[in-house]
């Protein structure tokens, strides 16, 4: 494996101008993605999560803008690409899976209609040879009779189907990056199941790229390499998953963890919610967006933003809390 | 348990006419509800649990009469509702009543907080307007807001705090049955744990029972003190909560309960990776026998051949399986 991540994003900070005054949806975000790895990023909604990866792939609502940071797709910086280079990345190196198969599908046309489209776009391969890369795509996610089903339409598939199609049109062109943005939130926890292993057995197949967005915890334990944790646009906490799971270090990543019942015990016990809820992000926290719902909070988390920490631990483990600057009380830490 | 329970369902049907030929000849029917017994008891949570189209809402929504039903037997504290006309309801209204998913969606916009706590007192005809006052400032106290909120309108609070207020007006008459309809589904993660203390919170405070409709099996096995789990219009297993879980004897509910996503990723890891196969058949077209059987990794000739009985395997356990043991 080359040392380059295959993606690298830095100080990523993306704003909406309003008619009530800028949102600060994602300030100075950071990451890599190597090639072959599963990236989760969980959060609440409004955490910045979803804006991250539009900011990446410049899909933002005309009043959005990066304002800061760079995103480097193979050493080239997508934010400074032309719109015709752009276009031709997203779909073909970089693809994308949304919660909603149906409003990314056009419903006046077959599905199989659509996915040669792309596949004649972006490679320019003959009809004959599109169609027959689509059946053999159409097997790969398991769409049962595959060849037949290539004439129907989008609504007269189920919605675990109709994200199998996606899937499908997603990988039409090998992509090395797949965006999944909370790809089986609509979906019923078995066919979730179906969509999460099937991702997972393609990403092994095929050895691209995920970034899955979710808020799901159990999503992400269940197929994840690396997760980032956000909170009020900012990363919370990063690192390998078992290591967040197992040993969070940021307060908020403890009280997100501690707030979902655990399934495998029989528990009557109180659930321990996070008090308070989260920031309006058109007037964020001076400091720490978790700040006024942290427990441990101290005088400085409220007056700044508190910078990355190296954890000692593990290799990318990473908090972005003033508990863990060298000087701060030890104490503090054991009410967790 | 000799006490009368609050709730006693007995075959209970609700079906829909979709669409049908010329002149409404050869009507179809959507067999949302079709065939379930339930009992609820007094101050008990029952979950009820299944995917989307498995007929539990429409379940809940029959129960409280916001659907009329197509046939069965359903009494509420020992007499029977499911005949009563709308006058006749009345009495019955302000003890049962309902929590919604979208706290953005259930509370009209245009209200204070205020008239849409006050709403279900002033339709009851409680009190005049000085109680209702101040009994909607209890109310808001109770489910931790304050009395200055009265004043605003819902778009101004956070979903969490809406589904506070949601709470607060379905609580304001003193019911004995609240049935809360996926009440955290649309909340953030950090959000949910507070509602659902509140719910427990309330449920010891003022005795209530629920009925809680969800389809998130972790948060279902903690508040809950029975479990039903539905397929297509019927109540294919019902035990305990954890004799549910570690116990389960319906190939739907296991698969269901392999189905979860485990937030503890050595745990997650460690499983078998089976899943289930196919999708949930269509309500209008069901298969013959046994509901379940085109996705049953058990399925046999006999389970198309006939639909297996709710039935009692050990004390307090039922399935509906031909091949369930106790």
């Amino acid at each position: 494996m080359s040392t380059q991540p295959l993606l690298e994003v830095r100080g990523l900070t993306t704003s909406f101008f309003t008619s009530r005054g800028e949102v600060q949806a994602v300030r100075g975000v950071n990451f890599d993605v190597l090639a072959g790895e599963i990236v989760g990023i969980v959060g609440e909604s409004g955490s910045g999560k979803s804006i991250t990866c539009m900011s990446i792939l410049r899909l933002l609502k005309s009043n959005g803008r990066v304002v800061q940071g760079h995103a480097k797709f193979e050493g080239a910086n997508l934010l400074e690409l032309s719109e015709h280079e752009m276009r031709k990345l997203r779909g073909d190196d970089i693809a994308m899976i949304f919660q909603d198969p149906m409003t990314s599908l056009n419903p006046t046309l077959t599905v199989g209609e659509q996915i040669i489209e792309t596949i004649i776009t972006h490679r320019g391969s003959s009809r004959k040879a599109a169609r027959q890369r689509v059946v053999e795509l159409f097997e790969l996610v398991k769409i049962p009779e595959a060849a037949s089903r290539l004439s129907s339409y989008p609504h007269e598939f189920s919605g675990g189907m109709r994200q199998r199609v996606m899937i499908a049109m997603a990988l039409s062109c090998d992509p090395k990056l797949l965006i999944a943005d909370e790809p089986t939130t609509a979906l019923d926890v078995t066919i979730q199941r179906q969509i999460l292993l099937l991702l997972k057995e393609i990403q092994s197949r095929l050895g691209m790229a995920i970034i899955l967005i979710t808020h799901d915890l159990g999503v992400i334990a269940e197929v994840a390499d690396r997760i980032l944790v956000m909170y009020g646009g900012m990363v919370m906490e990063t690192g390998e998953v078992n290591t967040i799971f197992a040993a969070p270090t940021h307060p908020y990543t403890q009280g997100l963890l501690a707030s979902v019942p655990k399934l495998r015990t029989a528990n009557k016990e109180r659930l321990r919610p996070i008090p308070g809820s989260p920031p309006d992000m058109l007037r964020p926290p001076i400091g720490c967006p978790f700040a006024p719902r942290c427990v441990h909070a101290m005088e400085i988390c409220v007056e700044q933003v508190p910078p990355t920490f190296d954890m000692a631990d593990q290799e990318l483990h990473q908090t972005k809390c003033w508990l863990h600057h060298p000087d701060a009380p030890k104490n503090s830490e054991d009410a967790a | 348990m000799t006490q009368r329970p609050l709730v006693e369902i007995r075959n209970l049907k609700k079906h829909f006419k979709v669409g049908g030929g010329f002149l409404g000849r050869n009507p179809k029917y959507l067999r949302a509800v079709d065939g379930v017994d339930l009992t609820i008891q007094r101050g008990e949570t029952l979950g009820l649990v299944g995917e989307s189209g498995c007929g539990k809402s429409t379940l809940a929504r029959t129960l409280i009469r916001l659907y009329n039903p197509s046939s069965g037997e359903m009494k509420f504290d020992g007499e029977e509702i499911a005949t009563l006309d709308q006058k006749e309801l009345m009495p019955f209204r302000k003890r049962m009543q309902m929590i919604f998913q979208d706290p953005y969606a259930s509370l009209n916009g245009r209200m204070t907080v205020k008239d849409l706590i006050a709403e279900p007192l002033e339709i009851a005809g409680v009190g005049d307007e000085k109680s209702r006052t101040a009994r909607v400032h209890e109310l808001l106290e109770i489910v931790g807001l304050n009395k200055d909120h009265a004043t605003r309108f819902a778009h101004e609070f956070s979903g969490g705090q809406r589904q506070r207020i949601g709470i607060a007006r379905a609580i304001a008459l003193n019911p004995e049955l609240v049935i809360c309809d996926e009440p955290i589904s649309a909340l953030d993660v950090s959000i949910q744990a507070q509602v659902v203390n509140m719910l427990e919170d309330l449920q010891k405070k003022f005795g209530l029972t629920y009925l809680f409709i969800t389809h998130d099996l972790s948060m279902v096995r903690h508040i809950s003190d029975r479990i039903g789990v539905m397929y297509l219009g019927k109540i294919v297993e019902l035990a305990d909560n954890d004799e549910l879980y570690e116990n389960p004897k319906h190939p739907y509910t296991r698969a269901l309960l392999s189905s979860i996503p485990i937030a503890d990723p050595v745990e997650a890891r460690k499983r078998e990776m089976e899943e289930m196969q196919g999708e949930i058949p269509s309500p209008i077209d069901m298969p013959s026998g046994c509901r379940f059987r085109t996705r049953c990794p058990l399925a046999t000739e006999l389970c198309a051949a006939q639909e297996p009985k709710l039935k009692e395997l050990t004390d307090g356990h039922f399935a509906a399986c031909h091949y369930a043991e106790p």
